[in-house]
């Protein structure tokens, strides 16, 4: 059985993964500290590519990066990159669509902290630069851990963007998620309810760590309230 | 401000229960179920037979030859499906023989089977284009690094397969990871116009109406089944007399100008 569906959606889903968690916290904290009346729209915007249907998205997508869309006709011409039909257009789409599931956990972690540890370490002298680093972010790490393995979930199970940006090449840009459609199409359903087994194993143990990291994170803190 | 929000929910709702009932009775809906590379000629005849028949209403179901047969399998409402190649007509014809139709499904209304239409397959690039592909036969060349072609499950996908094994590339064409597969022949136009792919195999007639492509090549002559449209009524249709009138309409005179005009040719029948 060739298993290039299943390395290609992993490394998908760790890059993009990876990439959201960065930009997710990096937005959560930015947005923490913006006035309020930016702070509701700026908030609605990037909590958007949850609410649509990842087909808007995707059509967004080509939308920008197509050969023959600015950014894609920009790539091609000065990079000789294509942007779409290849393994990584599939990390635009993921991206995207996982982004507000880290950025909303995120912002909710760092809203949830007691704002006077911030004016106390201010008081003491701490640039802020520590007191993100050194007293913010260990502290939101329940939070944050579990925003990482939701948005790693949702890239993982990620299908209409992926599959308008990166079509379906078998052994390059193949998906668990658009070989599953693919092989039904074509009546392989034997083939198609292997995979689907598959993906099964992984979405369920992805659910099972979260659950784990949450339930040590509440013993955690009932240690250390106790 | 409560109040006010509660009672204009429940005006629309009395309404729109109200206008439910309201119907007109002699006003007839034909579902049809027509492979994807009819949509402009469909939609172009629907306007002429309102002219026609003006009580009567289409409701066009556009996408893959295959994707309509499964739905059709599954429980679908249709009056008519007019499928892109034989394959499809045969799964779900009673007459068709146990090895075109392994599951002895009977969804067409015997008797009113017959080929619509003929359609040529063509190579098309996009507009444009300048890798200097000129024939079926560039695609096994380095000129192609990818072409989008239709599934297995898609009847332009099927004859692009014949072609290429009868260039004697199918194989490789595959194991190079040249080819990414679309769901219908529609994808296969729109992947090529946005020049996500160097090229793609698709019909005569997407190609006339498709925007942001050129036809590169005809399929070179005996290199795949013939190209023929079967359309049926379906067993299961409520208004068997007005299903078989559109069918007898599409095999008229003016519906057969709209075909020809768009690159579809008409059998012998």
């Amino acid at each position: 059985m060739d298993l290039f569906p299943l390395v290609n959606s992993l490394r998908v889903a760790i890059i993009s993964t990876a990439l959201t968690f960065l930009i997710g916290i990096w937005a959560a904290h930015g947005v923490t500290r913006l006035p309020i009346w930016l702070k509701g729209v700026l908030d609605s915007v990037l909590t958007l590519p949850l609410v649509l249907p990842p087909t808007v998205v995707g059509f967004f997508l080509l939308k920008t990066i197509s050969p023959k869309a600015p950014l894609g006709a920009f790539f091609l011409q000065a990079f000789d990159i294509k942007l779409t039909m290849v393994w990584y257009s599939a990390v635009f789409a993921t991206t995207i669509v996982s982004f507000p599931l880290m950025y909303r956990t995120a912002r909710g972690s760092f809203e949830q902290l007691d704002p006077a540890w911030e004016a106390c370490a201010q008081t003491m002298g701490l640039r802020k630069r520590f007191i993100f680093w050194r007293i913010k972010l260990p502290n939101c790490k329940a939070g944050l851990l579990a925003g990482t393995v939701l948005a790693f979930a949702r890239a993982l199970g990620e299908y209409g963007a992926t599959t308008m940006v990166t079509g379906y090449i078998p052994g390059r840009t193949a998906t668990i998620a658009t070989t599953v459609y693919q092989l039904w199409r074509e009546g392989n359903d034997g083939l198609a309810l292997q995979w689907v087994m598959i993906d099964l194993v992984i979405s369920l143990a992805v659910l099972v760590a979260i659950n784990l990291l949450e339930l040590r994170g509440g013993a955690a803190r009932a240690r250390s309230e106790a | 401000m409560r109040k006010a929000l509660a009672f204009m929910l429940v005006v629309v709702l009395l309404s729109s229960i109200g206008t439910a009932g309201a119907e007109d009775a002699s006003k007839i809906e034909i579902v049809v179920f027509a492979a994807a590379s009819m949509t402009e000629a469909l939609q172009r005849i629907a306007g002429q037979y309102q002219a026609v028949a003006p009580n009567v209403t289409l409701t066009f179901n556009f996408d893959s030859s295959g994707t309509l047969q499964t739905q059709i399998e599954e429980g679908a409402y249709a009056d008519v499906f007019i499928s892109a190649s034989q394959k499809q007509m045969d799964a779900l014809d009673a007459s068709a023989g146990i090895d075109k139709n392994p599951d002895a499904q009977d969804f067409l209304l015997q008797g009113s089977r017959f080929d619509l239409l003929t359609n040529t397959v063509v190579l098309i690039v996009p507009e444009g284009s300048d890798k200097g592909i000129t024939s079926f036969a560039d695609a096994g060349t380095d000129k192609v690094d990818l072409i989008a072609l239709g599934n297995s499950d898609v009847p332009v996908g099927q004859y692009a397969q014949e072609i290429f094994a009868f260039l004697g590339f199918w194989d490789q064409l595959n194991t190079a990871g040249k080819v990414t597969f679309a769901s219908n022949v529609k994808e296969v136009l729109s992947q090529v116009a946005q020049a996500a792919v160097d090229c793609g195999v698709v019909y005569v007639s997407d190609a006339a109406t498709g925007t942001g492509i050129t036809v590169a090549a005809n399929a070179p002559a005996g290199s795949h089944k013939p190209v023929n449209y079967p359309a049926a009524v379906l067993s299961n249709t409520m208004q068997p007399e007005a299903a078989r009138a559109f069918l007898y309409y599409l095999k008229g005179e003016e519906a057969t100008g709209v075909f020809t005009e768009i690159g579809f040719a008409i059998p012998q029948r």
